[in-house]
This record gives structure tokens, C-alpha cells and sequence, in this order.
């Protein structure tokens, strides 16, 4: 990312100084440009044109086109992975319904969230068919459904959440979770079968984390509990997992992944200090101070810019050039 | 660079800045309306920040200066050009019964015509002071656009939601016959505190401080029947060319209207935003505006390669135009591009408007606004776009278009958090006129 930027500023310092020693030629080097008559009027705006003036057709990139079955390993792995989670998380929920049972509200909250940080240590259940279905059973949040949190269809472990934080008699929430464990057992079954394309997993490095900023730290999918943090470490676990995976793939391009393990070390060192700052549990969004949610956004936040470079460098083809509209053939609108 | 290496002139880019501000200086512009500030740091003399040109001011009082009708067939802020600033507000009414609502009514449109036709407030006026006015009482108007309100371009639009035409006031009868409350689509997270609402102020100016003095003044007419439920401040990006036409960008940077129908085809207005037949004899000459408050999570957006970002919308990202062509206004092609290899079929102008003669009658009137407020418990930035849309039947234009973009990659990057459903009633007709009041005409 600094290297594009050095190069973008050298490009403005060049043409800076070709367009001065000349007295204005690089005006009449761009006659034709559709930004011609724009350079006429605001010849002073160098930025904008040395941006402009980049070559149209895309570079290709520097790093080689991988091979999709090099993929193959790491998704094996990552189901694995995913099949454990779900394996413990069906451990975890019978004392989840114990806690309900006994109508325990403090007990039923702890054993949500081990449950829910089980659950989302998964990492982004965004897939298509049964899966997405089967997640939204799990995982769903009351925004998409008509009538919020009064919709019937609104279940799983934000329904629980809902009634665990805002009042409700746990014992209540039983049948819920009944459903939350049959869904549960059903995509454990499906998991180790689900199609990953590489695409999707490589986008998955970053988009993880992507979804905890969202969703998750922003308190959108989590407005109760205000557990945000605790989801959002639980993203970062599962994104260590997937970049553990993906390792091999970026050998040779040792300044990404070096970059992403520096900045998911801080994030993790940081998220640490702050839980140890509250008696060694990550506190709800609310009970976070000024200081420590600057940090932990900032260590989100760039953890997020150096894993937004995995995907690029993960394409299995080159994207094709776009084609042109046959110059015949153009229209413009009335 | 070092300095060898320079040539002789010495040109380096902080003198050719100097050179280049005052070459515009000196007036090597043209007929343009631009406004060039010298370059203080540069110069390294003037007074920097203070408006140093002639023209800067005339431009601005010129604009202070345009006034836009409130009375006509229309309401207006609906076919209107967009101007920079925006604020929409939704009311709640609190009037214990129907008299206090129509005149609450009538007060916000006789105060909305006095501000968009501007002029002295009371305490300059000549003539004798208004009688009722003790000279120790609180001025009518806050004054803080100073002794004479201009009109800036000022437009306010009333609308009303489906709320209000529940059992409390009598008018179930009145209601418009596709004004629902806005569904929640299963892209949305809809906060009910930032939707739905009994009335829509839409309130658009060229600067900011016209718009919240009118909110103000608005509200002030109206306390104890009209009272707050959500509100969300917007602008518009710049028109930064490079023609008078090109669209202004959004905060994903692309540009925003590009497809817009043509506001001076009446025929056109006639069928895609006027209410059409059907429809209660007081709604004729109204539209219905859908308003969408949409967080565009810019930071995740940021993080995505071009090329993919220009799939998911289907046009160029510097230029606006369709992938694989030049211009802004150039036609897609779809027909060209039956499998969407050029365009994806998924791409946001394809979905929005597949441009097919079924689709045609589909098309809607957009007239949004950027929003940038804060940021949220993430650090992340609240930032997105005020979706507006006037067209003649939701059922048939808005809600058709919606349904589609719910396969759009794009949902990933908007969480639409507020709205509503309204209905922009017909105009007045001039003084003494109220915008609503067919709602309490007697039946004819």
C-alpha cells in the first residue's frame, strides 16, 4: 500500500515539474483525454490528474495465479475446524438448557455466551441453500423480519439473548433453545459435505473480521447483551484459523502475511489488556472506557486494512479485461 | 528529487501552484461560475481563509437571492434540481383532535411559504409593529439568518405516512390507496425510532443554516400538535463536472442518478410520479415518496479492489460510465450482454433498472442526499445515503425495484436502519391554502 502511494506521489512530482519547465505543455498532451477541458479550467489541480492519468488498462498483478486445487488443504482443514466448533458448541448447549430449566438467569447468560462465542468462532456462516438457512435458524438477527423481535420466525440465539437480557422468564426460552440444538446438530451434519469455493475462502480471511466491525463491536447484532468485544475476539480466533490455513498459499509474499500476524497479534494483545483490566472477562460494549475502545477499534481497524490484502493475492484468475461496447453499437441516453 | 536534478526555472510544484493560482487570478477563466481562492500557503502572503474575490460573494448573494415557489399544481421539492443542503424530519402529530391538527397543518404551510419567499423579519419590518407584539415579547423569528431571511432556494415538502390516517383524526377514508407502512425488506435493520412517522418535513436549501432555521421556525409554528420523531441532515456532493450534466457521487464515489428520468417530460412525470387514476380526488397532482435511511459502511467498501466494486455497481468508477463504455450517459447495452460478462447480472443499474419495455413503467424519480453523522460503538464512521424516491404507485415502481436488489452483492457494504412510506400531496394554491387540506374538504 506504501509502495502505490510513493509511486503515485512521484508520478505528481514528475509531471509537476515537466508540466512547469514547459510552460503548460502537459495541456496540450492531454487534448483528446475527456478530462481535457477540465485541466484548461483548473490547471493547478496536479493530484486529480496524476490519479487520472494512470494507465487505463489494469496491471497485471506481480504474484502468480494459484492454482485452485492448492485451496483443497486449507478447506479440508478449515472443515475440520468448523466441525470441532460445532462439535463443542453441541456440548456447551445442554447446560445452556439446564440453566433455562432451572430458570437461572445469571447461569443461563454465561452459558450463552460460551455458546455464542462457540458459535461464532465458526467464522462467517455467509454461504447459499441449507447452510445460509440453517445459520439464520442459528444465528438470525430480529432486523430483516417484519415486526422485529415480535416476529415468530426470529429464534435462535439472538431470540435467547433477547429474553435472557430484556426480562423474560428463561424457563420461557426452552423451546427455543430445543430448536437452537436441533438446528445445531443439523448443520454439524452438513458441514463436513458443504462446497467452499476458493474465492469464498480467501475472502473469508478478511471479511470475518470485517462482519465483527459491522455487526458485532458496533453493537448492531448484539443490542442486549452488548457482548460485542467477546464476539468480536471470537472473530479474531477464527480468522487466525483461517490465516493459519492459508499460510502455504502466501509463502513468497512474506510482507502480507507478515503484516496480518503483526496486526493480529496487536489486536489480540490488546483485547487481552482489556480483559485482564476487567477482571479477566471481555466487558459488554458499554462498560469498555474512552481509552480502551479507542484501542481496540484501532487495532480492529488496522488488523482489517492488512487483511484486506489476503484476497487480492489469493486470486485464482486473473479478473478478464472488460470488454469494450461495440463502437457501433453505443447509444447515449436522451 | 535532489536539487541537481531540477530544472532551470526552478519550477518546483509549490511555485508552479503559485503560478497557476494567479494566472486564475487574473481572470484566465472564462465565462465559468468557479471560484478560484488564491493559494495562501503557496503565496505565502494574503489573509487565508477569507473570501478575497469579488465573484465568490456575487455568486453566494446570488443564490441567497433565488427564490422557489411553495404554491403550484405540485409541491415543490419534488421535480426541483437538488441543492446541497437537506433535512428530513418526521412528526409525530400529538394534537389531541382533528381542528388542532388542521391547524397545525395550516401553520406549517403558511410559515413554509413566508421563509421560501423570504423577506424582513417582523422586528425590521416598517409600518407598525404587528399588534400583537409586546415589545418585551420573544421575537417571531429567531432571527439567526439576521434582519432578512433569504430565500436561498428554499423548498419545503409536507408529506404524509400511513399513521396518519388511522382512526384518530377521521381520515381512514382519506387515506391515498398505496400508502402502507414501509415493509421491512430482509436487508434491512430498522431502527423504529429512525422510522415510519405521521408526517415528513423534506426541507432543502443551498446553505445549511437556511435549512436549520426553517426546521426551527417549522417547529416552532407547530408545538404541541407536531412533535419530533426522527430527523437526519444530508447534503449532496459537489457538482464537480467535468459538464454541467455529469452526476454527483454518493460516499461509495459513484456517481448517483446518472438513470434518472427526465424531470422536464411532463408526459413522463405523468406516469412515473404523479398519482394516477384510482387514487382519493383530493391526492391528484401528490406522489408518493419512499425515504430510506442507509448506512453505507464506507470503511469496509474502502477495503474492496476496484474491479470488484465496479461489478457490484456495473459502472466505471472515475467516469460513471457503464463497464465497457465512455460515457456517463451511454446505454449499458444489456442487450449486448445477455449473460452479463460485461456487466454482471447482479450489477446494481442492471438490477435497478434492467432497461427492458417491461420494466419501463418501473422507474423512479431518485432525489437523495448523502448523510454523515459520527460514528458508531466500532469507530466506525455513520455515513450512507438518504434514499429518496417519488413515484406513483410503490406497489408498481419502489417495491418492484427493491425486490430485485435483494440479490445485489452490494447488500454486504448498506444496512438500510430508517425510513418510511409517505405521501407528497398536490400543492397549494396560493395564499390562505394549506398543503393537505383536501384531507378536510367536505366529500364532494
Amino acid at each position: 500500500m506504501l509502495a502505490i502511494c510513493a509511486a503515485i506521489v512521484a508520478f505528481v512530482v514528475v509531471t509537476a515539474v515537466d508540466g512547469g519547465g514547459s510552460g503548460g505543455g502537459h495541456r496540450q498532451a492531454d487534448a483528446g483525454t475527456p478530462f481535457a477541458a477540465y485541466y484548461a479550467r483548473a490547471p493547478h489541480v496536479l493530484s486529480s490528474k496524476a490519479v487520472y492519468s494512470l494507465p487505463t488498462t489494469p496491471r497485471l498483478p506481480s504474484y502468480p495465479e494459484l492454482v485452485s486445487s492448492r485451496f483443497e488443504a486449507p478447506i479440508a482443514q478449515y472443515r475440520a475446524y468448523a466441525a470441532a466448533q460445532l462439535g463443542a458448541l453441541e456440548q456447551q448447549l445442554p447446560v445452556l438448557r439446564a440453566a433455562l430449566e432451572a430458570n437461572d438467569r445469571a447461569s443461563a447468560q454465561a452459558a450463552w455466551r460460551s455458546a455464542y462465542t462457540t458459535y461464532l468462532r465458526l467464522g462467517a456462516v455467509y454461504l447459499v441453500g441449507p447452510v445460509a438457512a440453517l445459520n439464520q435458524q442459528i444465528d438470525g438477527t430480529a432486523g430483516g423480519l417484519e415486526g422485529g423481535v415480535s416476529n415468530p420466525r426470529f429464534s435462535g440465539l439472538h431470540r435467547i439473548e433477547y429474553g435472557l437480557w430484556s426480562g423474560a422468564a428463561p424457563r420461557s426460552l426452552l423451546d427455543t433453545e430445543r430448536r437452537l440444538e436441533a438446528a445445531v446438530r443439523r448443520l454439524h451434519g452438513l458441514v463436513p459435505h458443504v462446497t467452499i469455493l476458493p474465492l469464498e475462502y480467501a475472502t473469508r480471511a478478511h471479511e470475518i473480521l470485517e462482519d465483527a466491525q459491522r455487526d458485532l463491536l458496533s453493537g448492531a447484532d448484539v443490542p442486549w447483551s452488548g457482548e460485542g468485544p467477546l464476539a468480536t475476539y471470537a472473530g479474531l480466533e477464527a480468522t487466525e484459523e483461517v490465516i493459519a490455513t492459508l499460510k502455504p498459499l502466501l509463502v513468497g509474499d512474506e510482507g502480507v502475511l507478515r503484516s496480518v500476524k503483526a496486526e493480529l497479534a496487536l489486536l489480540r494483545s490488546r483485547m487481552d489488556a482489556i480483559a485482564a483490566a476487567h477482571g479477566g472477562r471481555l466487558p459488554a460494549n458499554a462498560a469498555l472506557t474512552q481509552a480502551q475502545a479507542e484501542q481496540l477499534d484501532g487495532a480492529l481497524g488496522g488488523a482489517l486494512e492488512a487483511l484486506s490484502e489476503v484476497p487480492g493475492r489469493l486470486e485464482v484468475e486473473i479478473p478478464p479485461h472488460v470488454t469494450p461496447i461495440p463502437s457501433g453499437d453505443v447509444r447515449i441516453d436522451p | 528529487m535532489s536539487d541537481q536534478d531540477r530544472p532551470e526555472r526552478g519550477t518546483d510544484r509549490r511555485t508552479f501552484l503559485t503560478r497557476s493560482a494567479a494566472v486564475l487570478g487574473a481572470g484566465a477563466l472564462g465565462g465559468g461560475a468557479a471560484i478560484v481562492r488564491e493559494n495562501a500557503d503557496a503565496q505565502g502572503t494574503g489573509a487565508s481563509g477569507e473570501p478575497s474575490s469579488g465573484e465568490e460573494w456575487a455568486v453566494s448573494q446570488a443564490q441567497l437571492a433565488q427564490g422557489e415557489s411553495f404554491d403550484g399544481y405540485h409541491q415543490a421539492g419534488i421535480l426541483t434540481p437538488r441543492p446541497a443542503q437537506a433535512t428530513f424530519a418526521a412528526l409525530d402529530s400529538v394534537a389531541p383532535d382533528r381542528v388542532t391538527l388542521q391547524v397545525a397543518l395550516a401553520a406549517l404551510s403558511n410559515r413554509a411559504r413566508e421563509l421560501a419567499i423570504g423577506g424582513p423579519i417582523p422586528e425590521v419590518m416598517t409600518g407598525p409593529p404587528p399588534a400583537l407584539l409586546e415589545p418585551d415579547a420573544p421575537p417571531l423569528d429567531s432571527g439567526i439568518l439576521g434582519p432578512v431571511n433569504e430565500p436561498d432556494g428554499l423548498t419545503v415538502t409536507i408529506s404524509f405516512g400511513a399513521s396518519l390516517f388511522d382512526g384518530r383524526y377521521g381520515l381512514a377514508a382519506r387515506r391515498p390507496r398505496e400508502l402502507v407502512r414501509m415493509p421491512t425488506f430482509p436487508v434491512d435493520d430498522l431502527d423504529p425510532s429512525q422510522s415510519h412517522g405521521d408526517l415528513l418535513l423534506q426541507i432543502c436549501a443551498h446553505q445549511r443554516d437556511t435549512v436549520t432555521h426553517t426546521l426551527r421556525e417549522l417547529l416552532r409554528t407547530v408545538r404541541g400538535a407536531l412533535q419530533l420523531r426522527w430527523m437526519v441532515d444530508g447534503f449532496s456532493g459537489a457538482a464537480r463536472g467535468p459538464t454541467p450534466h455529469s452526476s454527483n457521487r454518493n460516499l461509495f464515489a459513484f456517481r448517483d442518478g446518472t438513470a434518472n428520468p427526465p424531470t422536464d417530460d411532463a408526459k413522463l412525470m405523468d406516469r412515473l410520479v404523479w398519482a394516477g387514476p384510482g387514487e382519493p380526488a383530493w391526492a391528484a397532482g401528490g406522489t408518493y415518496q419512499v425515504v430510506r435511511v442507509i448506512r453505507m459502511h464506507v470503511e469496509f467498501w474502502d477495503r474492496v479492489g476496484l474491479a470488484e466494486q465496479q461489478n457490484m455497481i456495473g459502472r466505471t468508477r472515475s467516469s460513471g460510465a457503464p463497464l465497457g463504455g465512455t460515457e456517463e450517459f451511454e446505454d449499458p447495452r444489456y442487450d449486448l450482454d445477455p449473460r452479463g460478462k460485461r456487466i454482471p447480472l447482479t450489477a446494481h443499474i442492471r438490477l435497478a433498472n434492467p432497461r427492458t419495455a417491461a420494466t419501463e413503467d418501473q422507474r423512479i424519480l431518485r432525489r437523495g442526499f448523502n448523510f454523515a453523522r459520527g460514528f458508531d460503538a466500532a469507530g466506525a464512521l455513520d455515513q450512507g445515503l438518504i434514499f429518496v424516491a417519488f413515484n406513483q404507485s410503490p406497489s408498481r415502481q419502489f417495491r418492484t425495484v427493491q425486490d430485485r436488489l435483494l440479490e445485489e452483492p452490494m447488500n454486504d457494504y448498506i444496512t438500510p436502519v430508517g425510513g418510511g412510506y409517505f405521501f407528497a400531496p398536490p400543492g397549494c394554491r396560493g395564499e390562505g391554502d394549506t398543503v393537505g387540506s383536501g384531507l378536510f374538504a367536505p366529500a364532494a
